[in-house]
């Protein structure tokens, strides 16, 4: 009964879901726009909805949530530039299809599975929490680096024509997210002595450049030819289609609440990782991944949005942020003169229920909001380039510096979007760049805690790895999709179907 | 509309002016955050600087600028015009920076606004660990070297002064484990990842009422009342008592320079914000203690820190160079 | 073997400059701790630059394989005319905005680049610019926020300014 009527709170009190609705609105603008992110935004919110009461607040940065963690997909179809890292794997899959001028139908598919992936973050929040958070504590420094090897691994799967040229993108990005003074033991690497170099590279920064920069400067060479006229007859997604690809979109689904309530990886990585899982477990796709395949665009998104939901998980239960957006919210609570911690559920659930079922609304907003507009939103890409590049490379440009106030962060993109455009006339892939930044920390970092945890033994870590239930599987599974992706598999594989 | 130029021309000619207390705050003031948001020091700073904006009639915007152990966020409010438009908020580490060759600017080049409370540190356990007393712990520490995993936040963090202090009366053979923050390094606690974490208080507060963590002692003479049941320090090991209290800091400053009258009118805003009911029970609850210094005793403060945790993790080797090198004098 | 696409033109150039970049990197990277320790912060860049170092060898050894003959020639298939203007221009951009301020230099920055791309008339583009950089301003300086460097223009005294006009407390 009480949870009940915790659930009903935001339902029947008209101004929470007003709230709700106007914070998933924005949300989608926020996601959607390079350089402003959940995190500031969120940010912002605190000092915006300092005297108001709790519930309100929460209201408006749970509805901001997510629809900004949908809105990123927005921008990574129609221009080929993420709105957040989240949505890195979405452009790969995403831009061909508006190329193809499929624009419409990729917006309509990914609102719909961010919807479900949403919708099963946020049970397993509800159903599975205490659950849940216990496993995902107990993940331990090997663990997470076993999972970045295992995204890192996805560098097989972006590289297209050349491997070699895949890898080396792929080590140039983990070499990337290194920069900067180590944050574990103050030594700086590669920064040659500057103060700019010390703060690292932001890899939004490096994202928008390589991405944004160079996909406009080789746009260029084609300026004066017109704009693919978009279909816009079919937008939201028929019945068969959804029910095609539900299957992985479940699989999907779970990769991104688990990997979304581990507290030391969030969305981006999720939708990575769950990117990569499809093209393993997809036999034959209709349109090959990285040209514009439906199942590039099902997996990180019912994962990313389903890492939403993971994310409160241990937040909720133990007052241990899943990502960066809810450390920020944890921070809100304690201004609100709240303790969130393990007693949190325990003296006030109805704290629990309120954010499950504001989760809810914000996902249902969130479909509303998707699948109205998108008309309006497909003409942007049928602007005459001429006109449309100049705007994105401001747009860039001011997103660029947004991310931190920063100049540097300015010219590290116009760097990298000069050597990515580059990278691309040379047939070089950028994804495993991008990839490569976003897995540096989780790689090096954890990397560093085994092998210290473990007096500096590999023959101890090997042991500890093989003796846990946990990080056998994953090591099992990083050796098995480490030699599909061989030839050496491919090989024997081949000669047993034939 | 000719209204609005006029105002705007009038606007402009203020500005030009420079800032002075009768026109102070004239536009918005940047907030730089030395550290993450949702952090401490991030926190701490949003609490408070709502109830300051209103008794300055302006608005502070704030920003987390992070990296280089908050150097990064310390050199651009140092890079900035002092005229009171750009605030630091910041937490201790700037005073260590000289010593452990992360900067060359520390508080020295900055002027205190508010030295806003001080956290008291902890030693934690994982709930299961094999000790529940320090004296206990030290025991099977030295039963059984290299075996227990201390969670570690690189050179100068809490955690390497804490475990200073306990290898210069307790000396212990355990093994460093990095993380970037209490943050992440009390997570790992509770998963088992590390055996000890020497904490900030608040940090650990709700998770050692849950159950989750177990408190082994608190490092300060006096217990705290979140608490009551942790025995500290000195009462097993007296000896500390001579290094305590200790603990980090959050604070806010701005760039030595800035007009006497704009410094004046922030620390009368700062002051007055300290006392808001709000605030002061957030300080509780986050187990921090309220100090709310400013001027000289904010001053006094600061040299007594740097002079004392200087000199302590130099005799334990954790610095690059000597705080005589800077003329940090030994307590 | 089967023919390759022939050698694009500077992609010798851009090879060895990767490989010579990787080899600066590997020698960086061994200078943050040597062969210390596994565990050393030095260790995960030195595999990763070795990494790009070998592939960078072996890209190397592809493109020298590959046909050096090319009908594609520099000004019109690497760097055409449009893309050296929109580099040079993105460039100005980064070097004026502190100096100029945000408002002034992304309305240069538009109007000429639209008015070069497109071929409009300067009121068309300068009319588009204003309409671009209104809307990027209030969006990110209004509501987020974000301050821009205001380089001549006083934005922030005119924004407090009217700010105050609508709190009522206007002089």
């Amino acid at each position: 009964m009480d949870i009940l009527n915790s659930l009903l709170v935001p339902i029947l009190d008209l101004k929470l879901l007003a709230l709700i609705a106007i914070g998933t609105f924005a949300g989608i603008y926020v996601g959607a726009i390079p350089g402003l992110s959940v995190t500031m935004a969120v940010s912002i919110l605190i000092s915006f909805t300092f005297s108001w009461e709790v519930y309100p607040a929460l209201a408006l940065m749970i509805g901001i949530y997510m629809g900004g963690v949908y809105g990123g997909s927005r921008t990574a179809i129609l221009l080929n530039i993420p709105g957040a890292p989240a949505a890195i794997a979405t452009a790969l899959d995403g831009y061909p299809m508006a190329q193809q001028g499929k624009a419409g139908e990729a917006i309509g598919i990914v609102t719909v599975v961010s919807f479900i992936g949403g919708f099963i973050g946020i049970i397993a929040l509800a159903v599975f929490a205490p659950l849940l958070s216990d496993f995902a504590i107990r993940f331990q420094p090997r663990d997470y680096f076993l999972l970045g090897v295992l995204g890192i691994l996805l560098v097989g799967s972006l590289s297209g024509e050349s491997l070699v040229k895949g890898i080396f993108a792929g080590a140039l990005g983990v070499g990337l997210g290194s920069v900067g003074m180590d944050p574990l033991t103050y030594t700086e690497r590669f920064t040659f002595g500057t103060d700019g170099l010390r703060a690292g590279v932001s890899f939004v920064a490096v994202m928008i450049g390589m991405f944004g920069i160079s996909e406009g400067l080789m746009q260029l060479h084609t300026v004066n030819t017109p704009s693919v006229k978009q279909k816009i007859s079919r937008i939201v997604p028929s019945w068969a289609q959804v029910r095609k690809h539900l299957p992985l979109g479940l699989q999907t689904s779970s990769i991104g609440t688990i990997i979304g309530a581990l507290p030391g990886t969030g969305g981006d990585i999720a939708a990575l990782i769950a990117y990569d899982h499809a093209t393993r477990v997809t036999r034959n796709p209709e349109v090959p991944f990285g040209k514009g395949a439906i199942e590039g665009l099902v997996a990180p998104e019912t994962a990313n949005n389903a890492a939403v939901g993971g994310a409160f998980i241990p937040m909720l239960t133990l007052g241990i942020p899943g990502d960066a957006v809810t450390a920020i919210m944890i921070g809100a609570l304690f201004i609100h003169g709240l303790n969130p911690g393990p007693m949190l559920m325990i003296e006030q659930p109805d704290m629990f229920w309120f954010i499950v079922s504001a989760l809810t609304l914000a996902n249902v907003f969130m479909l509303i909001f998707g699948l109205t507009g998108i008309k309006a939103f497909v003409k942007i890409v049928e602007m005459p380039r001429a006109v449309l590049l100049p705007v994105i490379l401001l747009l860039s440009i001011v997103g660029a510096y947004a991310v931190g106030n920063s100049l540097t962060d300015v010219y590290w993109m116009l760097g990298f979007g000069v050597f990515g455009y580059f990278m691309k006339l040379y047939g070089y892939p950028l994804g495993p760049v991008i990839l490569g930044v976003i897995l540096s920390r989780l790689l090096d970092d954890n990397w560093r805690r085994a092998i210290i945890s473990d007096q500096e033994n590999l023959w101890m870590l090997l042991k500890g790895t093989l003796a846990s239930p946990l990080s056998l599987v994953l090591f099992a599974s990083v050796v098995l999709i480490f030699l599909a992706k061989t030839p050496l598999w491919g090989l024997v594989f081949r000669k047993k179907a034939a | 509309m000719k209204q609005y130029v006029i105002g705007a021309v009038a606007a402009l000619l203020l500005g030009m002016g420079g800032a002075s207390a009768q026109t102070y705050p004239a536009k918005e003031i940047q907030g730089i955050i030395q550290w993450g948001a949702g952090g401490s020091t991030d926190t701490v700073a949003r609490a408070v600087t709502p109830h300051a904006e209103k008794l300055l009639g302006g608005s502070i915007v704030m920003q987390n600028v992070t990296g280089g152990v908050g150097a990064i966020g310390l050199n651009k409010v140092a890079d900035a015009d002092a005229d009171g438009y750009t605030v630091l908020f910041g937490a201790e580490n700037p005073l260590l920076y000289k010593v452990m060759k992360l900067g060359d600017k520390d508080y020295s080049d900055f002027v205190p606004v508010n030295i806003l409370a001080r956290g008291t540190p902890i030693l934690v356990a994982r709930p299961d660990a094999p000790f529940n007393t320090f004296p206990e712990m030290i025991a099977y520490i030295n039963a059984n070297p290299k075996a227990v995993k201390f969670g570690s936040t690189g050179p100068g963090g809490l955690p390497s002064v804490v475990t200073a202090m306990i290898n210069s009366k307790t000396p212990i053979d355990v093994t460093y484990v990095p993380y970037d923050g209490d943050g992440p390094a009390l997570t790992a606690l509770q998963g088992a990842a590390i055996d000890v974490m020497p904490a900030v208080l608040g940090a650990a507060i709700e998770a050692i009422k849950g159950g989750k963590m177990k408190p082994i002692a608190i490092f300060d003479v006096a217990g705290a009342p979140q608490l009551p049941d942790v025995p500290t320090i000195v009462s097993t090991n007296p000896e500390f008592a001579e290094m305590l209290p200790w603990g980090p800091f959050f604070g806010v400053f701005v760039k030595k320079g800035t007009p006497d009258d704009v410094v004046a009118k922030l620390v009368g805003a700062y002051a007055e914000a300290t006392k808001n009911p709000d605030f002061t029970a957030l300080i509780d609850a986050r187990g921090f203690k309220m100090l709310s210094l400013s001027g000289d005793a904010a001053q006094a403060f600061l040299t007594e820190w740097q002079s004392t945790t200087t000199w302590l993790i130099h005799e334990a080797g954790l610095t690059k160079a000597s705080p005589a090198d800077f003329g940090i004098t030994k307590p | 073997m089967q023919s390759q696409p022939p050698r694009r033109p500077g992609e010798l150039i851009f090879t060895l400059a990767m490989v010579g970049g990787s080899l600066f990197l590997l020698w960086s990277a061994y200078g943050i701790a040597g062969f210390e320790a596994l565990s050393s912060p030095g260790a995960v860049p030195l595999v990763t630059t070795a990494v790009m170092a070998v592939c960078g060898l072996l890209i190397l050894r592809d493109t020298l394989r590959k046909p050096a003959q090319t009908s594609e020639t520099v000004a019109r298939d690497i760097l055409p005319m449009p893309v050296v203007v929109t580099i040079a221009m993105v460039g100005a951009y980064a070097l004026l905005l502190k100096p100029l301020g945000f408002l002034p230099t992304s309305f240069l920055f538009l109007t000429v680049l639209i008015r070069f791309l497109a071929g409009y008339s300067l009121p068309r583009a300068a009319l588009i610019s204003l309409a671009t950089v209104a809307l990027i301003y209030l969006l990110f300086r209004v509501v987020f926020t974000v301050l821009m460097p205001p380089g001549i223009v006083p934005e922030g005294e005119i924004l407090a300014w009217i700010k105050a006009l609508f709190a009522g407390k206007g002089n």
